[in-house]
Parts: structure tokens; sequence; C-alpha cells
């Protein structure tokens, strides 16, 4: 369990994280959504002790990072996939941390065998293209089988192979009982992968969510509904307290009324259907709702720049 | 997280990198060149000199002169141990496998202060053996390893290599770039080299207490009338370098790694 409170970092004025105050629970998978800048980086880093919060605290199974004996085996952390010499070997990378946390070579050879490494055990990571060093920083995370993972924009240029992986790798993690904290600025990959989601803004809290009631919470459920008898079944949909608006060519949207309400209600008068979809805004959607005030950067439609 | 794994840690990354051998490497081929180079202008100069200072010559003065410029080297090895780690972005995997900072600079200072302590006399015995040859080829006097004064030198060059190699490792973590650390490191090195440049008092100021030339005292084989005695010397070299290091667990613990 990740425990942060009132967690601020500024630079000067600015605020990088803005009193921030969650709990990342075990068993699950928690999506860490933002755009871009949004700080959670910088949480990440703070959450591993990296940088000093300017105040508020952030604290792991009640303790703060620097004060857990073994760090690794309590908390393992992929941050930049790109972190590694490029002269070192694969092995030697592991070797080097796993022996400063008294983890020995037989380990190693585990999570190299565990993230598929363990071919390349020998060579320079230089050569390696960044599914292979993200991969690498996999190992890094999972050497000390630590009960706490945090990944930081862990799909970030992988191939669909490469994506698929991590996918199910973080899940995996969590069935096992741990505590998974990804962070991404894709809410379509979050969809695939978190169970639970925090997302954040411009330093600030701006969802702490299960996912289910993130996408409900975010847009009204709708249905699709086309019918060549579509003013009839307007206004029968009216009359039975729905809202009705025209859709595309001889569709209507439906709202305040399930798929299956609109169904037997056409049934009952005979009204032939087309179609009868029943339609929610999608993630993408219902996540830039959320954060539309907070991007960083918006770009302004041609010609109406000032 | 132990001190021993933490040390065990720091030797795994000190020998996988390939720049440090190099600087070693480099070592030796500073000490061995260097001090056959000084043998031989020494030997020149003591044939060029009227009988009255011939006897007055010193075959030692030269001995270990290449060990300076060795140091470069040594230094610019410790710097790499540092910078090597902020180049390649592995500093926040590092602090996050040992929180404890200062526990993580002790583990590199020790890896380091050893590996450049052992070098140092195997450089010193070169630069010794090839600047006495040059001297024996001429027919110039020189000195032999069991002469008075000679082993102590051998292994005062340890130390001073050691002391060096943390000086580089302490400038390495206060500027973090390489570039940056190996060039301070070696101008501040081999200023005494350029103390002819200054006014008079300002050169002698230089040439007794400026570290690295206090230092040097390390490795003097005998204690002669100019500098300071071998101990005083060593002695400002290991306050500089203890006080470079305490700044660096300062920047290093307070810095967002």
């Amino acid at each position: 369990m990740i425990e942060l409170r009132q967690l601020t970092k500024r630079y000067g004025e600015a605020a990088v994280v803005d009193g921030l105050t969650f709990d990342v629970r075990p068993g699950v998978v928690t999506g860490f959504l933002g755009p871009n800048g949004a700080g959670k980086s910088s949480t990440m880093r703070m959450i591993l002790g990296l940088d000093r919060p300017t105040s508020g605290s952030a604290t792991i199974g009640g303790r703060r990072y620097a004060g857990l004996p073994v760090p690794l085996r309590e908390v393992g952390a992929l941050l930049d996939a790109h972190a590694v010499h490029p002269r070192r070997t694969a092995f030697d990378h592991l070797l080097s941390l796993a022996y400063a946390n008294g983890i020995g070579r037989r380990r190693v050879e585990e999570v190299l065998g565990l993230v598929g490494l363990a071919d390349v055990a020998g060579r320079r990571p230089g050569g390696f293209s960044l599914g292979m060093k993200q991969r690498l920083g996999i190992a890094v995370a999972l050497l000390g089988d630590p009960p706490v993972v945090l990944l930081d924009e862990p799909v970030n240029g992988l191939d669909p192979e490469g994506i698929r992986w991590i996918r199910t790798l973080t899940r995996s993690l969590a069935a096992e009982g741990r505590t998974v904290l990804v962070s991404s600025h894709l809410m379509s990959e979050m969809a695939l992968t978190a169970d639970h989601l925090v997302v954040i803004g411009r330093g600030r809290l701006i969802a702490d969510i299960g996912l289910e009631a993130f996408v409900h919470s975010a847009a009204p459920q709708a249905v699709l509904v086309r019918t060549p008898d579509a003013p009839r079944l307007a206004s029968l949909l009216w009359d039975a307290g729905a809202a009705v608006r025209p859709g595309a060519g001889d569709g209507l949207t439906v709202t305040g009324m399930s798929s299956a309400e609109v169904g037997g209600l056409a049934g009952a008068h005979g009204i032939v259907l087309h179609e009868l979809t029943p339609w929610r805004a999608s993630l993408e959607e219902a996540y830039l709702e959320l954060t539309g005030d907070s991007v960083e950067f918006t770009a302004s439609p041609a010609g109406v720049a000032s | 997280m132990t001190a021993y794994g933490v040390l065990r840690a720091e030797w795994v990354k000190f020998r996988s990198i390939r720049a440090m051998l190099g600087c070693l490497a480099g070592a030796v081929a500073a000490a061995g060149a260097y001090g056959y180079l000084f043998g031989m202008t020494a030997a020149r100069d003591y044939l060029a000199a009227p009988a009255a200072d011939r006897a007055a010559f010193d075959p030692t003065e030269t001995a270990f002169r290449a060990l300076v410029l060795a140091g470069v080297l040594v230094s610019a090895a410790g710097a790499l141990t540092v910078t090597s780690e902020y180049a390649a972005g592995t500093m926040p995997v590092s602090v996050t496998a040992v929180p404890r900072r200062g526990l993580l600079l002790a583990g590199k200072g020790a890896v380091v202060a050893l590996a450049t302590f052992l070098i140092g006399p195997p450089l010193a015995l070169l630069s010794f053996a090839l600047s006495q040859a040059a001297l024996a080829a001429r027919g110039v006097p020189s000195a032999g390893f069991g002469d008075p004064g000679v082993p102590g030198a051998l292994l005062g060059a340890g130390l001073f290599m050691g002391l060096v190699g943390l000086y580089g490792l302490a400038l390495g973590f206060l500027l973090r770039r390489s570039a940056g650390a190996v060039s301070l490191g070696t101008f501040l090195l081999i200023l005494p080299g350029m103390a002819g440049l200054f006014p008079e008092a300002v050169a002698r100021w230089i040439v007794t207490w400026w570290p690295s030339a206090a230092g040097a005292r390390l490795f003097a084989v005998h204690a002669g009338t100019e500098g300071l005695a071998p101990l005083a010397g060593a002695g400002v070299l290991t306050a500089t370098v203890l006080g470079l290091l305490c700044a660096a667990a300062a920047v290093f613990h307070r810095r967002d790694a």
C-alpha cells in the first residue's frame, strides 16, 4: 500500500505536484493518468525518495522509502528504460543492484529468464532495442520480488507485442496480490490494464475512482436506434420519459432509457428496428473531458491564434 | 543493504566501465614514459653541469616526478565512477537501490580509494625504474630500490594515488559531468607545474602549499630543505580531499537524484 498525503513539490513558485492525497491499494492495477507534464513522474520520484517533497509525505507500508532496510525487496520501480550504462552488460547491471540489496546471482539469472533476456545477459545494452531495454528495466523492478511495483510509462514506444507483454505482466502482478502503480498518458492503454484510476492534471488530483465508475461518471449512457419509423418511435420515447435527439440518417440517440427498454417499447408497438446499440462515451472522451482544463500546452485552431 | 553489499555492488560497476581501464592503463603509460623522459633530462643536465653542482646531484629527485602526471589519469578514473552514472542516467537507479546516499558515496569512495591506492606503488616502481635506467644508460649516478627512503616513497605513492582518486570522485559528485570534472581536476592537479608563470612569492606559496604539490612530498625520497615534510604535505592533501568529500556528500544528500 502506497499512501500520499498532501504531497507537494515546488520549483520556486511553480508547483509540479500540488497537494496530492491518495492511496494505492494492493491486488489491483492502479492506473496513474494525466497529460504530459501533469506531475506523474515527479510523484513517482518522490515516492522513491529521489526527489525531496516541498511538503507532505509519501509512504510505503507506513514507511518512507529512504527508511526501508532493503528497498528492492519492498519496492520495484521502472522509471526510465534508457537508464542503463551502454557498456555494462545486462547481467552486471542487475548484479550490481542485486548485491547492494543482498540478493544473489541466482535471482539475477531468474529475472533475466522471467523477462526473456536470458540469451543476451552477457551483452551490452548499448545495442538493445527499446523493447529490450524496457524488459531490462522490468527485470530491475522485479529483482527483489517486491510487493509494491511502480512502472512509469512502461509501454511508451513499445511495439504491439511488447505492449501486450507489459499488459499481461502488470495484470498478473496485481493478481498475485501486489500493489501496482502504472503511469500513462494514454487512457486507451489504462482501460485495458487498470482496475482503478488516479487522474491528475497540473499536479492536482482530478479523480481517484474505479475504472467503471470513471466511465459512468464522465458521460451519460445513451442508446443508438435506427428505424424506418423514426418520428413515431421518437414520440413514443418522449412519452415514456426518455430524451431523444436525431442521430445520423434515420437514427435516434436516446438517453435516460436502457437499450432493453427501448427495444421493448418498439416491440410493443410493432415498430421495426434496424439497429439498437447501447453507447457510451469512449474512455478517451471521458478522460479528455476531465483533463481538458489541465493540459499544459494546447494547440489553438489554425487561423484563430491571436 | 549492508556496507559489504554496497561495496560489492560498486566493485561490479567499477570493473564494468571500459573507460576506467583506459584511464588506469594511461596512468601506467604516463608513469613509464614521463619517468623515462624526466630521467633523460636529468642526465643531460648532469652532464652539462660543472663539477661542483654534480656533487649535489640527487638521482631520486626526478624518479617520481611523473607521478603527478599519472595522477591526472587516476583522478579522471575517480571522477568517472560518478560522472558515468550521471551520463548514463543510472544515478536514480543506484539511489533507489541504496537510498542512504552517504552509504552509496562511501561505497564508491572505498572502491576508488582501494583500486587507486593499489595502483600507486606499481606506478611509482615503473617511474623509478625507467628514470634510473635513463640515468644509468648515460653513466650518470642512479639510485636502487633498496636505497634509504625509496621503499617509503613507494608506499607514499600509493597513498598519494588513493587520495587523488578520491579527489576525482569528489569532483565528480560536485560537477556531475565528465568533461567538467576531468578538466577542472587536471588543471588543479598540474597547477604547481605552472608556478613559474606567477610572481615569485605566489609561486613559492604554490609549490609549497598547493595540495597536489604538498601531497607530492609523500613520495619524496629525501626530506630536503625545501617544501613541507612528507607527513605535513600528506596532511595538506588529505585535508583538502576530506573537505571536497564533505562538500560532495552534502551536495549529493541535498540534491534531487
